[in-house]
């Protein structure tokens, strides 16, 4: 579903974000990336969103070549890919509803569409009755369940989430987690930047760790940190 | 459907939103349109006078009285006859001495002082007035007149003033032209300055729109809509401003009959559209000139997403 092969990214100004990075996931898996700050997980999510270019190498998204990607075509792939943020990234002007209804408007869907749509999708991340609220009227753990449910609302075959945690308390934290599970389980593609330890260790998915830039580990069922050692 | 009303609703409001910018916004429009077209206006009300004064007599030649300095009788009649045969002269008649008396009289009908001045009615001389075909041949006919020195006694014409109004307003009306263009960049670049704030002000929204998978002209319309509104409201005002000008210039001025004040509404109608045109077109071409330094960069993404995540 995702492929990396030999991916660097070099800021401007010489920092060297992702060095030589070569993946594989297939659908359907759930894959954290894991390090400490500034090794490089936020870099490698924007790269395949196609947010930064890639410095050197290819990245194939849901079996494109997103780096020759013209860009034109990088809403549409965008709109296969959905994102989840730590700071939620939702439209302060707009309610709940119209928030989630956003990401179908892009997409041309007419309205008698959007409207069930988007009830079906609050219902399922138990805001149905907040739908006329706006953002800044919600707790964070809401905020990211309406950021979740955007990103989710189009059925997209991948997700995306870089620190969708990361604002939020261990109790907030594990309701948002049993979300993505859930959305995990329909069989969607999730790839989840993280640096909590709590959470990798209780999901026991797929770990891939970045040191400076570079994959030093890469384990089916991992912990956060080293378990070939413990072993 | 749904998708027009959306477009309008968030222009509508980010206008609301930025309020004063776009209150900037449009009085610059307004400002730089109203003079544009100011000019426009007093270079049309120049070019109505010199059309007025253009009928009529230009040139006025003043005899010598028959039967006097040697002047036969009919001589006058028989220049007449001479100068109406001349190619640039459209029309000329004799005005008699007993006519010119009878204009003096109607001249100065409230003006006892100058009609008891004149005690002689015979001293006003006969002459002839002339029209010409073009007011640029006045010279030709003066010296022609002044060739007929036994008869003619001075040559009068009211030409060079009117060429100098000509030529004065060429002058205005290349430097209203002028004004016009420079009034018009400035408009568009301010609208230009305008959208660039607007989109700053709204960078996350826009960010956040990109990444949700919003094409550049889903975010690039409503920001166009919004300078568009701009352009035409501030073009509107400025129309309406010049135009509420001109019709009290219009009745201020019936009292002075020298001068033609009022321009035609057909006239204001025309070139009201026109700057109303020119006004959508700057609030479009500032818009995009405002967003293409927003949705461009290096990867031709758009603005990046705000960092510290
Ligand atoms: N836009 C940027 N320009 C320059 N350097 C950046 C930029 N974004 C991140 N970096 C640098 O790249 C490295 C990796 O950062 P990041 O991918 O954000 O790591 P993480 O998400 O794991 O904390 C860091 O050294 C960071 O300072
Ligand atoms: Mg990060």
């Amino acid at each position: 579903m995702i492929r990396l092969e030999n991916v660097t990214k070099v800021y401007e100004g010489g920092t060297v974000a992702v060095n030589d990075v070569s993946l594989d996931i297939q659908k359907g898996e759930f894959v954290f990336l894991v390090g400490a700050s500034g090794s490089g997980k936020s870099t490698l999510i924007r790269l395949m969103l196609r947010d930064e270019p890639v410095t050197r190498g290819r990245i194939w998204v849901a079996g494109k070549d997103i780096t020759r990607l013209p860009k034109w075509k990088i809403p549409y792939l965008r709109r296969s890919v959905g994102t989840v943020f730590q700071d939620y990234k939702l439209l302060p002007n707009k309610t709940v509803a119209e928030n989630v209804a956003f990401a179908l408007e892009v997409l041309g869907r007419p309205s008698s569409v959007i409207g069930p749509q988007v009830g079906q999708i609050l219902e399922l991340v138990g805001l149905a009755d907040k739908a006329g609220r706006y953002p800044r009227q919600l707790s964070g753990g809401e905020q990211q369940r309406v950021s979740v449910a955007r990103a989710f609302v189009n059925r997209p075959p991948i997700m995306l989430c870089d620190e969708p945690t990361g604002n939020l308390d261990p109790k907030t934290s594990v309701e948002i987690m049993r979300l993505l599970d859930r959305i995990n389980r329909t069989g969607t593609t999730i790839v989840m930047a993280t640096h909590d330890h709590a959470i990798v260790d209780a999901m026991k998915r797929r770990v891939v760790a970045l040191e400076n830039g570079r994959v030093v580990r890469d384990e089916v069922a991992g912990r956060y940190e080293r378990t070939a050692e413990e072993e | 459907m749904s998708r027009i009303v959306y477009l309008i609703r968030e222009a509508l409001s980010s206008l609301r939103r930025n309020v004063l910018i776009v209150i900037g916004a449009v009085l610059a429009v307004f400002i730089s349109l109203a003079l544009a077209f100011g000019a426009l206006v007093v270079n049309e009300l120049l070019g109505l006078n010199i059309a007025a004064w253009q009928d009529g007599t230009h040139v006025v030649a003043f005899l010598y009285d028959e039967g006097q300095n040697n002047v036969p009788v009919g001589a006058h009649e028989s220049l007449l006859q001479e100068v109406l045969e001349w190619d640039e002269v459209e029309n000329a008649r004799l005005v008699s001495k007993a006519e010119a008396w009878i204009e003096f009289q109607r001249i100065f009908e409230n003006d006892q002082q100058m009609l008891d001045a004149l005690r002689d009615p015979t001293v006003l001389p006969a002459s002839i007035r002339i029209e010409l075909q073009d007011i640029r041949f006045h010279e030709t006919t003066r010296f022609r007149l002044e060739q007929q020195q036994q008869v003619v006694r001075q040559v009068n014409t009211a030409a060079e003033s009117i060429e100098q109004l000509q030529n004065l307003s060429q002058v205005l009306r290349t430097l209203g032209l002028g004004l016009a263009v420079v009034l018009g960049v400035a408009a568009v670049v301010l609208i230009a300055n305008t959208i660039q704030l607007a989109i700053y002000a709204r960078r996350e929204e826009v960010a956040i729109m990109k990444l949700v998978g919003a094409s550049n002209w889903y975010i690039r319309v409503p920001f166009l809509l919004e300078g568009l509104i701009e352009g035409v409201v501030g073009a509107a005002l400025a129309v309406f401003a010049v135009w509420v000008a001109s019709d009290n210039l219009a009745k201020a001025g019936q009292s002075l009959e020298l001068f033609k004040l009022d321009i035609s509404n057909q006239w204001f109608f025309r070139w009201g559209l026109l700057v109303l045109l020119f006004g959508a077109i700057a609030g479009v071409v500032g818009s995009l000139l405002g967003l293409s330094r927003y949705l461009r960069d290096a990867d031709g993404t758009g603005p990046d997403i705000p960092k510290g995540f």
